[in-house]
């Protein structure tokens, strides 16, 4: 697959531009040129296999045919490659709200949601956000129409207030029914275990889900090497201490932090992506559309 | 060289060394913390506690906190001072001599002695340099204010005498502390020539001296401490048939006698010798001399007890005075179905006791009349109300100084009657049998009704009542006591020159328990004095205290002990006599002709007659630390040499503007400077 050009990528490019809607598309066109376009459109059905009729099974797709042939109750299966429910949840909490170069968190996550729901859009998929703090702020519903909506609750959405992740990731199994895509985006500041468990729940309602977890280079790498204070973004506690002769147990500390996140959100059936804002857009994006492209067959 | 500070008080301005302090401990970065998404790894990590503590930068701590300090000190204005022995200068100096001239020194080898030494400090000191002269006993008496005039100075002595007085060290100090304060001085000293009685040192404690001035303690104390002195004196009048005799005991006590001895002990009534009696005296303790009983005056009787003179004649004559036989009458109104059961304890109470003898006169309300009245002091009307005329009699009787008691009882309480003059008024009867009786409360223990129980608050608080009458006090009256449901117990109004109480206290052993209680005696006797107006006198009193004299002395005139006139000025908490001087008072109305209207005998304190010294050293106990710890000698400083000492002010300040310049370029050079603005370096890019 052949890189997308940086120059439509780049965070530092990307934060020179307000609109988001306008921003989307550049990153979009900039990722999808030179890609094979694999949008489907339509809701054609192939015939895939039967299977015996279970109870709550909807009594319409009985094949009334075999029951007159077989006197037996059969259903039929279909590979459909359907249109699917995407929902963004985008960490809105006051840690977001950090970058040591051109972009926060935040910005970045909302340049990535952005971008993820333009291309969903054209994928014919129904989109929607929930954006989340201590619990759920705003909400979009998934709708195909719904992108205008999600560009504008993303731009005015504002980052405050302290992270309750999991608790949030439970209720993101409200906002729809049916069963699609959640993608969440969030620096991940809670226990791997906790969060996996959260996950799971969400596997189980048949979601699938793509945990987009956003990292600032500062956050790996604890800068700095003379006495000052840290300030807990979300709490406001303060700390006192020498970066430098901390630095490499820190960073002990947040690499298995990272490593056990991304085996739990594994061991869950969940994707995971770590994405430094440091870096292009593309590698998320890829990481989504595979996602997306796995979950193409759906029954 | 000494160092001290014309200004102490700035230095309560240390305090303010708390406030760099406090900056620090907040953190110089608090203003500009790191924001950092989270801290919950670094919060896992085991942080050293140095890199936890707030502190991070001592040198500029320091440097603020000592610019704080001096700038404290500046303003405290520092002067040095130079350190030596006053006495031993022959240079100008201020030397303010405080003799005493209580009782004691009035011992025959010890007034002559501190006379000596007072005028030998005169004569020490040199031409320029200025002395004064302070007498005290109770109080301290300038002689000779500061002045070069030595010859002033040691006339004054010739003046002095022990007087009848006790001994206090603290007026005397506070007096030449005053003095010095007044006149600028170089060097200064105080010397105390005394006998050093410990008694003196009473209130010196906490005793401030100015800086720079000297202590000192001249002990005249006698080295032969034999004493022999009357401390007290028991003077009761007895019935011998038809007539009254006067029986008096006095109580001799002795101090470090080399053996015992008998001495002649003279009683002395009414300036006439009266009884003599041979005591002999152990070496230390105390005997009792009995004179034999003397036919005694109805009237007030004032007398001495002597012994043969020793050392100290002071403390061998005591004053007396037994107030006049006078016993005090009371109108015991009963009613007509009084049993004897019922006033029994009451009986027996008033019938004990002297000084002045309480007697009853029991009659009928319909009784009460002008003629019992005139000879009664009190009026009791046991659980009964007056006639209507009675009534108008009592009115008049208590406006001309006269005193009510209502006892109320379950008479009174079922008719619910009452009269004007009454302080209360009956509404009913309560009934506390089924709560094991009600108890006393809040007793006014300041009021002159409770006087003999103030040091035991709870003898009455004991007593329980099971029937007591409801009163409601009157407009004007004041509830001296309440029982425990909130129901006034005893109630006082004062009507005109008299008082009218009431008491819903049961006074039998019927309705209560009170006269079985101990403190039922001294309370019924008080309950008595009081309504009448009489206050227990007591015999003597001693030197320094104040004699409110009796109203009844109308435009007093004072004789004291020197027989000098002395007409007090009266306030609306009446007349009242220093009593400076032991001896005999005595009270005229108007001028100072025919039988006084009152006495009072004053004695000098016992602890006069203890001549043992103290330590000099322990006077400087009391004395401030740092106040007496310089002391200067020399010559009294030219203007310029003044300024020159104290221009440390100057200096410290120059000092901290330096420390303030070193502090502004150390926080804004170097590292510091690059802290302020600082924010961590990002980091090496890593590879995705």
């Amino acid at each position: 697959m052949p890189a997308a050009p940086a120059s439509f990528l780049d965070p530092a490019m990307l934060a020179r531009i307000s609109d988001l809607a306008l921003l989307a598309r550049t990153v979009v066109d900039g990722f999808m040129h030179g890609q094979h376009r694999s949008m489907r459109k339509g809701a054609s059905l192939d015939f895939a296999q039967h299977r015996s009729y279970q109870p709550g099974d909807d009594l319409r797709r009985i094949d009334w045919r075999v029951y007159g042939r077989t006197d037996r109750f059969y259903i039929k299966e279909y590979d459909a490659d359907t249109n699917a429910s995407v929902v963004f949840a985008l960490d809105s909490s006051g840690s977001m709200d950090f970058g040591s170069g051109a972009l926060t968190k935040f910005n970045y996550a909302r340049f990535l949601i952005a971008s993820l729901a333009w291309l969903s859009q054209h994928q014919g998929d129904r989109i929607g956000l929930a954006t989340f703090v201590g619990d759920l702020v705003d909400v979009v519903p998934p709708s195909v129409r719904h992108l205008q909506l999600l560009l504008h609750t993303l731009s005015r959405t504002t980052v405050k207030g302290t992270s309750q992740l999991v608790h949030s990731i439970d209720r993101l199994g409200l906002v729809t029914m049916r069963a699609g895509i959640v993608a969440i985006v969030s620096d991940c500041y809670d226990a791997p275990d906790r969060i996996g468990r959260s996950i799971d729940a969400l596997r189980v309602r048949g979601h699938d889900v793509i945990v987009f977890h956003v990292v600032d280079p500062a956050e790996r790498e604890l800068p700095g090497d003379l006495p000052i204070t840290f300030e807990d973004a979300e709490s406001g506690v303060l700390l006192p201490l020498r970066p430098d002769e901390l630095r490499s147990k820190y960073q002990t500390l947040i690499n298995a932090h990272h490593l056990a996140l991304s085996k739990r959100v594994a061991a869950a059936g969940a994707d995971y992506v770590r994405v430094d804002i440091d870096q292009p857009l593309d590698r998320a994006l890829h990481a989504y559309l595979d996602s997306r492209l796995s979950r193409s067959r759906v029954r | 060289m000494g160092f001290g500070f014309l200004v102490p008080a700035f230095l309560a301005g240390l305090a303010a060394l708390a406030i760099p302090l406090w900056m620090h401990l907040r953190h110089r970065d608090k203003d500009q913390p790191y924001k950092f998404p989270s801290l919950m790894f670094l919060e896992q990590l085991p942080i050293r506690t140095s890199q936890r503590q707030r502190i991070t930068d001592w040198p500029l701590l320091l440097l603020r906190a000592l610019a704080v300090a001096l700038l404290v000190f500046a303003f405290a204005r520092p002067v040095l001072t130079r350190q030596g022995i006053a006495g031993t200068d022959t240079r100008s100096k201020a030397v303010v001599i405080l003799l005493d001239r209580s009782a004691s020194m009035g011992h025959t080898s010890v007034w002559p002695a501190a006379l000596d030494s007072a005028r030998r400090i005169i004569s020490a000191l040199g031409a320029r340099d200025r002395v004064g002269v302070v007498f005290f006993d109770d109080a301290a008496e300038v002689a000779q204010r500061l002045t070069e005039d030595k010859g002033a100075a040691a006339a004054v002595l010739s003046s002095a005498k022990p007087l009848p007085r006790g001994t206090r060290f603290a007026p005397a100090m506070r007096t030449a502390r005053q003095m010095l304060l007044d006149a600028p001085y170089a060097a200064a000293e105080i010397v105390l020539i005394s006998d050093l009685q410990r008694a003196g040192t009473t209130g010196i404690a906490g005793l401030d001296l100015p800086s720079g001035v000297q202590l000192r303690g001249v002990n005249v104390s006698a080295t032969d401490r034999s004493n022999s002195a009357v401390r007290g004196v028991d003077a009761s009048r007895i019935s011998d048939g038809t007539r009254t005799m006067l029986a008096v005991k006095a109580r001799v006590s002795t101090r470090e006698l080399t053996a015992s001895r008998t001495v002649k002990a003279t009683l002395i009534l009414s300036g006439r010798e009266a009884g003599t009696k041979t005591v002999p005296l152990p070496a230390s303790g105390e005997t009792v001399v009995t004179f034999d009983p003397v036919v005694a005056l109805a009237s007030a009787v004032s007398g001495t007890v002597t012994l043969e003179g020793d050392a100290l004649a002071a403390d061998d004559s005591f004053f007396f005075v037994v107030p006049r036989e006078d016993p005090l009458r009371v109108a015991f109104v009963l009613p007509e179905d009084a049993s004897g059961e019922e006033t029994l304890f009451l009986d027996r109470a008033l019938a004990i006791g002297r000084t002045p003898e309480i007697t009853l006169d029991r009659l009928r309300a319909a009784a009460l009349n002008a003629a019992v009245l005139r000879d009664a002091a009190v009026v009791l009307l046991w659980d009964v109300t007056p006639t209507a005329s009675g009534a108008e009699l009592l009115e008049k009787y208590v406006s001309d100084g006269g005193g009510v008691i209502y006892a109320a009882g379950r008479r009174l309480g079922s008719q619910r009657t009452s009269s004007s003059l009454a302080p209360a008024r009956i509404t009913g009867t309560a009934d506390r049998l089924v709560d094991r009786g009600g108890t006393l409360t809040q007793l006014h223990l300041e009021h002159a009704l409770f006087a003999p129980l103030r040091s035991t608050p709870e003898a009455l608080g004991g007593a329980r009542f099971l029937r007591y009458p409801r009163i409601d006090a009157a407009s004007g009256a004041e509830v001296l006591a309440r029982f425990d449901d909130g129901l006034p117990a005893i109630v006082e109004r004062r009507v005109g020159s008299g008082r009218v109480l009431m008491l819903a206290t049961p006074l039998d052993a019927l309705s209560g328990d009170l006269p079985l209680q101990p403190a039922f005696l001294p309370f019924v006797r008080q309950l008595m004095l009081h309504a009448s107006g009489r206050d227990a006198v007591p015999l003597w009193r001693t030197t320094a205290e104040s004699w409110s004299l009796p109203d009844a002395v109308r435009d007093p005139v004072v004789r004291i002990p020197d027989q000098s006139l002395l007409r007090p000025k009266a306030d609306s908490m009446g007349s009242a006599v220093p009593l400076a001087d032991a001896g005999l008072y005595s009270a005229y109305a108007g001028t100072a002709t025919g039988a006084p209207g009152a006495y009072l005998a004053v004695n000098v304190p016992s602890s006069e007659s203890d001549l043992t010294p103290i330590d000099p050293k322990e006077l400087l106990l009391g004395v401030r630390e740092s106040e007496r710890a310089a002391v200067t000698s020399g010559a009294p400083p030219t203007n310029d040499e003044l300024e020159r000492r104290q221009n440390g002010w100057r200096l410290l300040l120059i000092v901290v503007a330096l420390a303030l310049l070193g502090e502004t370029f150390m926080s804004t050079r170097g590292w510091r400077a690059v802290a302020r603005r600082y924010r961590p370096a990002m980091p090496e890019r890593s590879e995705p």
